[in-house]
């Protein structure tokens, strides 16, 4: 498990398209946003900077990551050395977790390098060192949770369509599970299982910029919305690792019938 | 005769995904309109309201993430570069059947638009002709976008996650792409999201030259056949 964790990592660093595509997003992002940008990092509230950065970051990110990682299962099987892997003596469940582990320790080297890269220049700018430890908690309870979410289903689903279509389909659900107002829709938005993490921003990390968990007046689905407190931001981190968890069981599944 | 029978190859080579794609998600819009219809809102003003969102959102995206999907796809890309079609002409013929496919349903969602009124219930859309440009300027563009990056990266991995985030940019930060006049004629959303009103003629017609300096960047780049063999960047 954990060679093949670390050789899926050290294939995707060295991947210079992902770091190519990571500098034109970044880019484009100071490009379009500079004022917003260089107001934030003169503010003296580092809570509420690094919690509302780690909401951008979870909303613009996940798709490029999760567009990423989608052939990186069934480019075993495209190359033809997945029965080379299976026959070697590993299990095929470990050899599996190992390529998910290093696959999502890729997608988070990058977005750490951004997260923590602008934690920097804020701590620097604002002379407060407590936008890293902010940027810290927020890394591990929101940022972190949205990767292992979208590693397992980029892994997954594009063993039962092509990679492309999963795409597509990745990008609407993220736009319209994550980004949509409860109000304006039926949504996953601002519930349990939205992996953008508004449960532990609210609830642990105290972000109240905008409503980002919680029930929505006159929406429909609130039953997946309960009120954001410590217990439900867990439930939420928790959730979205038992889904992880049903989406890699799925993708097993899936190559042991199509291998046999 | 020769020439038919490559576009035959090239649409069947195209794949299910390829052409369920389009109005999968076209259905998909429509279809969270009758949802939400169902839970009590206006039936008409929602399903046209989606309808837009399928046409200037929807469409343009599947388009970019298919056009990023064409480099690289090859298992044996040697092989394409002996025969005498340069393999950038059938890259081309590739791309104008992911955005031909792609402009049909968008026609056809149109269609259904004028039938039910929805062109007189937009006036930002500038009515059933110039109001093409809707889905039009936006497909080209994420379109060219993917291709190009397709043929930077020289797989569609990176190039399709670009398209993503690019497409994600630009539906979040509306307000501060409203700021500039560089990104005010680059948004993709000028309908449905709102822009300047004197500015949406003019974002749309810099959409498709864009689009076009894009496709012919792209062109170019795929001439160096080297390159291609060489597999995925990185």
């Amino acid at each position: 498990m954990i060679p093949t964790a670390r050789y899926e990592l050290r294939m995707m660093l060295r991947k210079r398209s992902m770091w190519i595509s990571m500098a034109i997003i970044v880019g484009l992002l100071s490009l379009t946003a500079f004022r917003q940008i260089s107001d934030a990092v003169r503010d003296n509230d580092a809570r509420g900077v690094m919690t509302t950065v780690a909401l951008l970051v979870n909303i613009f990110l996940p798709v490029g990551y999760g567009s990423l990682l989608a052939d990186r299962l069934v480019r075993d099987q495209l190359l033809g050395v997945a029965p080379i892997l299976d026959a070697t003596g590993g299990s095929a469940l470990a050899r599996l977790f190992g390529k998910y582990l290093g696959v999502c320790a890729a997608a988070a080297v990058p977005l750490a390098t951004v997260y923590f890269g602008f934690a920097v220049v804020y701590t620097v700018v604002s002379g407060r060192p407590a936008g890293l430890a902010w940027a810290l908690a927020a890394f591990a309870v929101v940022l972190l949770p949205a990767v292992l979410f979208v590693g397992a289903f980029a892994l997954a689903v594009p063993l039962i369509m092509p990679a492309s279509l999963f795409r597509v389909l990745f990008v609407g659900y993220w736009f319209w599970g994550n980004a949509i107002t409860p109000a304006t829709m039926p949504t996953l938005a601002n519930s349990l299982v939205s992996p953008i993490g508004g449960y532990p921003l609210s609830a642990l990390l105290g972000y109240r910029d905008t409503v980002s968990a919680g029930p929505t007046p006159g929406a429909s689905l609130n039953f997946l919305r309960p009120q954001p407190t410590p217990a439900t931001a867990w439930l939420s981190i928790a959730v979205l690792f038992a889904l992880a968890a049903l989406a890699l069981y799925a993708a097993h599944a899936i190559r042991a019938r199509t291998t046999r | 005769m020769r020439p038919l029978l490559l576009w035959r190859y090239e649409v069947r080579r195209a794949g299910w995904a390829a052409v369920l794609a389009p109005p999968l998600v076209a259905a998909i819009v429509v279809l969270l309109a009758v949802v939400d219809a169902a839970d009590g809102a206006d039936q008409r003003g929602t399903v046209i309201r989606n309808l837009f969102a399928a046409l200037e959102m929807g469409l343009p995206l599947v388009a970019g993430i298919g056009a990023a999907s064409l480099v690289g796809r090859d298992p044996a890309a040697e092989l394409q570069l002996t025969v005498p079609t340069p393999y950038r002409a059938t890259l081309l013929r590739r791309l104008a059947v992911v955005v031909g496919w792609t402009a049909l349903v968008a026609l056809l969602i149109a269609a259904v638009l004028l039938v039910i009124d929805g062109w007189a219930d937009r006036p930002q859309a500038h009515g059933a002709v110039v109001g093409q440009l809707v889905w039009l300027a936006p497909t080209l563009w994420l379109a060219a976008v993917g291709f190009l990056a397709g043929a930077v990266f020289r797989g569609p991995a990176a190039a399709g996650g670009l398209v993503a985030v690019l497409w994600m940019i630009e539906q979040i930060l509306t307000e501060a792409v409203q700021q500039h006049q560089w990104s005010r004629l680059l948004y993709l959303f000028a309908t449905s999201q709102g822009t300047v009103p004197a500015d949406w003629t003019g974002n749309r017609l810099t959409l498709v030259a864009t689009a076009i300096v894009l496709g012919i960047a792209a062109w170019l780049l795929l001439g160096g056949t080297e390159r291609l063999v060489r597999g995925e960047a990185g």
